[in-house]
């Protein structure tokens, strides 16, 4: 077995070696192209879903984010469960959330969105909201009858012409805000917030008070989720544990949970694109390696005609096979990674955009790298065997002398 | 008692080819004795089935009907896989249209086999190379065979041949393209390994003075054995 390699790789080196160079340059760009083809559009995916997570993250839950258990609409109890959590190690910030639907009217036009009630100095510490006001500012601790909307309600800011928005409102424009409830309130807009994000920018914000008024349970220690984050990044399980630990009923996610329930929810057809992409370009991948070796191997039946003349083992004609395959697949897989940096490269400087800011950059993972890797390698060993272990079957008469 | 045994017997050997609606007869019953240590020449006109013998002879080729044994064993129906390890083991080819690997050294030609009886890389190299310095190809070890002439890719396919000192060795036409100073080296190589290490030689060829060389001469036409004689010095 042994001698067999040998032989093979002897044979497989002095192939590559002396063959054509054309040829072998054209394979391996055909080669690098189906690697790139592999990996290309996942990891742009992928970057997006990342994208799209850390939103989630910088706005909607945190690292951990508590819910009401089943059933209820609020968690009872939250400026203890606050207090508490703020006392556990690994916890940075925690603050206290309520949520409502209510329509907006401004002028004739009006839309639905879904109103936040935040504690302004505490929603600092746990989320990007503070920070991404465009215009005016966002809003103090005692703020009452003010607003902050996003813009795509506002209808200012990039992505407004697809939603419904309210047209022009600007810095203290009033607002008439009609909450499930009936109650009606007039508002006065103290900042519009752009994060170039449905869930930023369709979004509004008051302060928790106002909210806790507006509900009816003021004094009553009520909220629609506890947004916590944690010290170090890694420590949301551990952290989440903790929080159960304390034996509240209500439910604990980690981001990571969070993400990929909304990933698989938001994204269903984007991965179904991935799977399709994928399976496509994995039959385009596994014909190209196949009739390029193939083609290969049958132009050489003659060569190998001749070793099986002289003595050598049809194993070590079919193993050289698969060495020159993988040699072709590796150099591919180089090649291909070039290409993918150099693409990588040019998106920096020319970002595939979404709402004029909204930058995607591919995003490759080890784990889609190794996938494409081992596809690749699979591919080439079945395409090294079959095409020259079809050929050592034939006599070596036919090999050497037939006319085709 | 060794040469009164002989290491080849084949009887009735028939090689008929079909081409399309035509069956041409290139072997019609052919039979025929070798003793070991024997130097056989085989001649005849273009045509007459000296190449398809010795292809059948060298295991390359299978006989339509008949039968060939080496040393009483039935080589013909051996597995291909045997098959081919018996050619690597006991036989030598020098081919006459030399086959040689394009894309491989004269040196890699030659040594391919060496390595394939799990010989070392440097072992094989050196007796690689003594064969390739005895047919006079010393200073063109890396040359690929498209850097070669006619007559020096003949010399490795003969080098390649002779590089394992076979049992056997069967030469289809070796000196074809050699002018008659080359050949008479060629000849003195195969009467040297012939006397020295008993090696058995069929040879396949249409020039009458290489005859000097052999002890036994077989004259084919049109598939069919016309004489063979003894040649007594
Ligand atoms: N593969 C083949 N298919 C059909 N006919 C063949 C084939 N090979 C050889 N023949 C025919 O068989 C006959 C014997 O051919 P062979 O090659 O054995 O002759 P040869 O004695 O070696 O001739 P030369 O001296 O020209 O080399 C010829 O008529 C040839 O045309
Ligand atoms: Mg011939």
């Amino acid at each position: 077995m042994f001698k067999d390699v040998k032989v093979g790789f002897l044979t497989a080196k002095s192939s590559v070696k002396r063959g054509n160079k054309k040829t072998t340059i054209f394979i391996i760009f055909v080669l690098s192209l189906i690697f790139l083809n592999l990996i290309f559009l996942p990891s742009l995916i992928n970057g997006m879903m990342k994208l799209f997570v850390g939103f989630v993250q910088d706005y909607a839950y945190g690292d951990v984010v508590i819910e009401p258990a089943d059933g209820n609409v609020y968690i009872n109890d939250a400026d203890n469960i606050l207090t508490k959590i703020r006392s556990l190690n690994d916890v940075e910030a925690a603050a206290k959330r309520l949520t409502v639907g209510a329509s907006l009217a401004y002028e004739q036009k009006e839309v639905g969105v879904t109103i936040l009630g935040v504690v302004p100095s505490d929603e600092e510490k746990v989320s990007l909201y503070p920070y991404i006001v465009k215009e005016g500012d966002f809003l103090g601790d005692l703020s009452r009858n003010e607003i902050i909307v996003g813009a795509m309600i506002a209808g200012t800011g990039p992505g407004s012409e697809i939603y419904d928005n309210l047209g022009e409102v600007k810095i203290g424009s009033l607002i008439n805000a009609t909450y499930g409830n009936n109650l009606k309130k007039i508002y006065k807009v103290k900042g519009i917030q752009e994060g170039t994000f449905e869930l930023t920018d369709l979004n509004a914000l008051v302060s928790f008070k106002e909210l806790e008024s507006v509900l009816g349970i003021e004094g009553e220690h009520k909220a629609s989720s506890i947004v916590i984050r944690v010290q170090k990044a890694g420590e949301e399980a551990d952290v989440k544990s903790q929080i159960l630990g304390m034996g509240i009923k209500d439910k604990v996610f980690t981001w990571q949970e969070k993400a990929e329930v909304l990933i698989k929810q938001a994204t269903q057809s984007m991965s179904t694109l991935d799977i399709v992409s994928k399976i496509v370009s994995l039959i385009i991948g596994a014909s190209l390696i196949f009739i390029v070796n193939y083609i290969n191997t049958l132009n050489r039946k003659k060569e190998i005609g001749i070793l099986k003349a002289v003595g050598v083992s049809p194993a070590s004609v079919i193993i050289s096979y698969i060495f020159i395959s993988l040699f072709y697949v590796m150099m591919g897989i180089i090649l291909g990674l070039v290409l993918f940096l150099f693409l990588t490269l040019y998106l920096q400087t020319n970002p595939i955009t979404f709402y004029g800011s909204l930058k995607i950059y591919p995003v490759l993972e080890l784990s889609l790298l190794m996938q494409s890797i081992l596809i690749m390698i699979t591919m080439s060993l079945i395409a090294g065997f079959l095409p020259s272990w079809l050929v050592t079957k034939e006599s070596i008469l036919d090999a050497i002398w037939s006319r085709e | 008692m060794k040469s009164e045994e002989p290491i080849i017997k084949i009887r009735n050997l028939k090689r008929h080819y079909k081409t399309g609606k035509v069956i041409v007869k290139a072997l019609n019953g052919v039979s025929f004795d070798v003793r070991e240590g024997e130097f056989l020449a085989i001649m005849g006109p273009s045509g007459s089935g000296k190449t398809t013998l010795l292809r059948i002879l060298g295991l390359i080729d299978k006989p339509t009907s008949g039968q060939y044994t080496i040393k009483n064993l039935d080589v013909v129906n051996l597995p291909e896989e045997e098959k081919i390890f018996y050619r690597l083991t006991q036989l030598g080819y020098v081919f006459q249209d030399y086959a040689l690997v394009n894309e491989m050294s004269a040196i890699e030609n030659v040594y391919i086999i060496s390595l394939m009886e799990d010989l070392s890389k440097e072992q094989s190299q050196e007796t690689a190379k003594l064969a390739l310095e005895r047919v006079g190809l010393g200073d063109k070890l890396d040359r690929i065979p498209d850097q070669l002439s006619g007559g020096e890719k003949q010399r490795v396919a003969v080098a390649r041949a002779i590089s394992k000192t076979p049992k056997i060795l069967f030469a289809d036409e070796p000196c074809a393209n050699l002018d008659t100073k080359t050949s008479r080296q060629m000849l003195e190589i195969f009467k040297m390994l012939n006397e020295k290490y008993g090696q058995t030689i069929v040879m396949v060829t249409h020039e009458d003075w290489h005859t000097e060389f052999v002890s036994r001469i077989i004259n084919l036409k049109d598939g069919r054995i016309t004489s063979d004689k003894k040649v007594y010095k």
